[in-house]
């Protein structure tokens, strides 16, 4: 899924980069702005905390930016530091924390390649 | 009762979503018997009672099916009812249905009340009796807990109806029918049926309906009726009855609000009190004292209550005992003041002894555990009492600000929290965690709010119909509960109206809880389900079954009940055999050899559970939901185990009219 038939200084990386990127600036925008509104009313500051650092990453992402996985990364850590203080070994707590967390890490490991070769093209 | 709520569980294949105690200790007289206590039937061979014993253990001594061979359990029939719904009753039918297994016949009552009996070891029908109740009965859901049968001591061996089946429909029905033949006993009533809308006032179908099975005391038929709720103030009474088992006629009523003067019926041109808190299940009859045991429900309009009545506000959400011949009160337990949550008293009370008293242990929607005295209705475990309580805005003065609660044993959880919000994805969790903080919550026993507001546990329970099952020479009580909240909110006249939210009338049916008479309707989210995928807002386990010592209160081991195979997100089944604790209604059967039975959870598997471990031994996938109180007997030596696999509406567990036994193989 990461690879790319070419590759252009107008599009540094392949349309497979560019989607999970969009998926990530949009519900990075959705947490962030829910997480704002759960902050407004008393909640968590994980949501909006999160949101924002998927938001950029998808923003990176687009911009075939290596800076995104590293980003991604320091979200996913402190997205398990934080379900596991909230919940520990309960796995079905779990479900929502980490599930969907995990496969965009997934996904975006997958775009290293891709990534790498974005920024190579840059020199 | 609830309204809708379905199980739950994880997401299948969703990926690319990528996202106190008011017990008046009034001295039990020794009731003065008309009848003589009749000699209980034994449960082993038979099945005899609801509960499986007179004191409704729901404990069977066999043994012959043991944790060892378990697993080699195979299906001996299939019985199909042939009451399925047609048409567009079908989002109504939860049958629950419950048969007695006497001799070597079965009895038992379909959804729409239609008494059969079938041979107990080959599913054969024996005979049927079709007593023709209109679908526009049907009230909440079209239910048929159980019947009882009754053996009329002066009558001829070889006489018509000797021994007698006795049935109630949804249309308030009392029915008797000969247990050999099924022939309506001409002796009772009018050609075999007594008709309970007599007092209760104008006839309204659904509004007036009876579920349980009725119980049998001193040659007395004892019954209430479900009197649907949140209707309006101006609803049927909640009056229970006594019936003369031979004859049919009123021995007694008791009508919380005027027992001295509606004892022998309403004076002319009178109904029974109306409005007032009605036994929609089954109660429990010491026939050696004498005693029917009454769990009571809370009056018509649940969740307002400045306008009750002082006796409503004495008797509501409580567990009272009457003289069986006489109908007078003897004392009354209150499980919660001014309930305005619906934790109706739904669970049937078992008789035990405990701490060398004649007990009765009664288990609660809010979760709470009590065992009292049977005599005198006074504590015999610690009863505690929880203060300064939210008020509310609503009803500031008539919430209660202290609550009794059980300090020996309780079913219900730990008060929700943010962090309990749950989801799929961390998107849907923290539309419920801003659902939560918007809501008004105070924890246990909030009161109502014009503003959603959230009621854990919400109002299936803890323990709900299913009751629990006691396992006396273990001294064990196995519980099955939910743990689930509801979020409700209380809605203006003018809103109520807007909404076409309306009481039911001879023309037309209801509409929402409408609480007519009350300043407000109301609306129930029953187990909370989130807005955008129709999970649950709160994380599981959204039920589960726990073995309690009674010697302790304690729990032995407590886990989850129910498998995530049936639910999902969006309705999908995601086909996982994880045990999520699901939602659950209906009870247990216990054995001697140390199993319990039991369907209820709404992944539609039917179960044996070791006693000792919690640990599941075998499952069978049942045709629809068991929603439904096991039962087992034995036939020529071989001991079955059975359940009725109707489906529930509210669980969406689907329907189904089968009645399965199982048995190990030859």
């Amino acid at each position: 899924m990461t690879r790319t038939s070419s590759s252009s200084a107008a599009r540094p990386v392949g349309w497979s980069v560019k989607l999970l990127g969009w998926v990530c600036v949009l519900f990075g925008l959705l947490l962030f702005l829910g997480g704002i509104w759960l902050i407004t009313l008393g909640g968590s500051w994980y949501y909006g905390l999160a949101g924002l650092g998927l938001l950029v990453s998808g923003v990176l992402l687009n911009h075939g930016s290596m800076k995104a996985l590293w980003l991604y990364l320091l979200v996913w850590s402190a997205t398990l530091a934080w379900a596991w203080w909230e919940s520990g070994s309960d796995w079905w707590a779990q479900v929502p924390r980490m599930l969907s967390p995990t496969v965009i890490l997934v996904l975006m490991l997958a775009c290293v390649p891709a990534l790498a070769r974005a920024e190579r093209a840059r020199g | 009762m609830f309204a809708s709520l379905r199980l739950t569980g994880l997401p299948g294949a969703v990926l690319a979503a990528l996202i106190g105690l008011a017990a008046c200790p009034g001295l039990a007289q020794d009731t003065a018997s008309v009848a003589a206590a009749a000699p209980a039937s034994e449960v082993g061979t038979d099945w005899p009672y609801y509960g499986g014993d007179a004191e409704a253990r729901r404990f069977s001594p066999l043994a012959q099916i043991t944790p060892e061979n378990v697993a080699r359990l195979e299906r001996a029939f299939v019985y199909h009812t042939g009451d399925l719904p047609p048409g567009d009753t079908a989002g109504n039918y939860a049958p629950e249905t419950t048969p007695l297994k006497i001799g070597s016949s079965l009895v038992l009552c379909s959804a729409m009340n239609i008494l059969i009996s079938i041979n107990a070891a080959t599913g054969a029908e024996n005979w049927r009796y079709d007593p023709e109740v209109p679908q526009a009965a049907i009230p909440y859901g079209a239910t048929c807990r159980g019947v009882a049968t009754y053996t009329a001591p002066d009558l001829a061996a070889d006489a018509p109806c000797k021994r007698r089946v006795i049935g109630t429909t949804l249309d308030a029905r009392l029915i008797a029918v000969d247990f050999a033949t099924g022939r309506p006993c001409e002796g009772f009533g009018s050609g075999g049926q007594v008709d309970l809308w007599d007092g209760i006032g104008e006839k309204i179908p659904g509004f007036y309906a009876l579920t349980a099975a009725p119980t049998v005391v001193r040659g007395i038929i004892v019954t209430g009726a479900q009197v649907k709720d949140g209707q309006a103030e101006d609803a049927p009474s909640g009056v229970v009855r006594g019936f003369d088992a031979v004859t049919g006629a009123l021995v007694w009523a008791w009508d919380l609000a005027a027992p001295e003067e509606m004892r022998a019926g309403p004076p002319a041109g009178k109904t029974y009190t109306r409005g007032t808190p009605n036994m929609w299940t089954t109660a429990t009859a010491d026939e050696a004292r004498g005693i029917v045991f009454l769990p009571l429900g809370n009056s018509a309009v649940d969740y307002y209550g400045s306008n009750r009545s002082q006796a409503e506000n004495t008797y509501a959400t409580s567990l009272v005992a009457l003289n069986a011949v006489t109908g007078e009160e003897l004392w009354h337990f209150q499980t919660v003041r001014h309930d305005l949550w619906d934790y109706d008293l739904g669970s049937q009370p078992t008789l035990l002894d405990f701490k060398g008293r004649p007990a009765v242990l009664l288990a609660s929607k809010q979760g709470d555990l009590f065992i009292l005295d049977r005599e005198t209705g006074a504590p015999l475990t610690e009863v505690g009492e929880i203060t300064d309580l939210p008020q509310g805005k609503i009803e500031p003065d008539f919430v209660a600000d202290s609550q009794p609660v059980s300090l020996w044993a309780t079913l219900r959880k730990p008060a929700l929290t943010e962090k309990r919000m749950w989801g799929f994805t961390p998107i849907d969790q923290l539309y419920c965690r801003i659902r939560f903080r918007q809501a008004v919550y105070d924890g246990y026993l909030t009161p109502p709010s014009t503003r959603n507001y959230i009621q854990y546990p919400g109002y299936i329970g803890g323990s709900d119909w299913g009751s629990v099952a006691v396992d006396v020479a273990r001294g064990l009580v196995i519980a099955n509960y939910n743990d689930i909240p509801n979020l409700n909110r209380l809605v203006s006249r003018a809103e109520a109206d807007a909404a076409g939210m309306r009481p039911p009338t001879a023309q037309a049916g209801d509409r929402g809880q409408p609480q007519v008479g009350a300043p407000y309707g109301a609306r129930t989210n029953a187990g909370w389900r989130s807005g955008l995928t129709d999970l649950p807002c709160s994380q599981p386990p959204y039920g589960g079954i726990t073995a309690i010592d009674l010697q302790t209160g304690e729990p032995i081991w407590d886990r989850p009940l129910g498998s995530a195979r049936r639910g999902g997100p969006f309705g999908l089944p995601s086909m996982l055999p994880f045990e999520i604790g699901t939602p659950n209604n209906g009870g247990a059967v216990v054995t001697a050899s140390g199993l319990i039975f039991i369907g209820a959870a709404a992944d539609n598997l039917f179960r044996a559970i070791d006693i000792e471990s919690g640990e599941t031994l075998w499952t069978d996938a049942l045709p629809a939901g068991g929603q439904a109180n096991p039962i087992s007997y034995e036939v020529d030596g071989r001991q079955y185990v059975l359940i009725s696999a109707g489906g529930h509406h509210a669980l969406e567990t689907g329907v189904s009219d089968a009645i399965i036994a199982y048995r190990l193989p030859d």
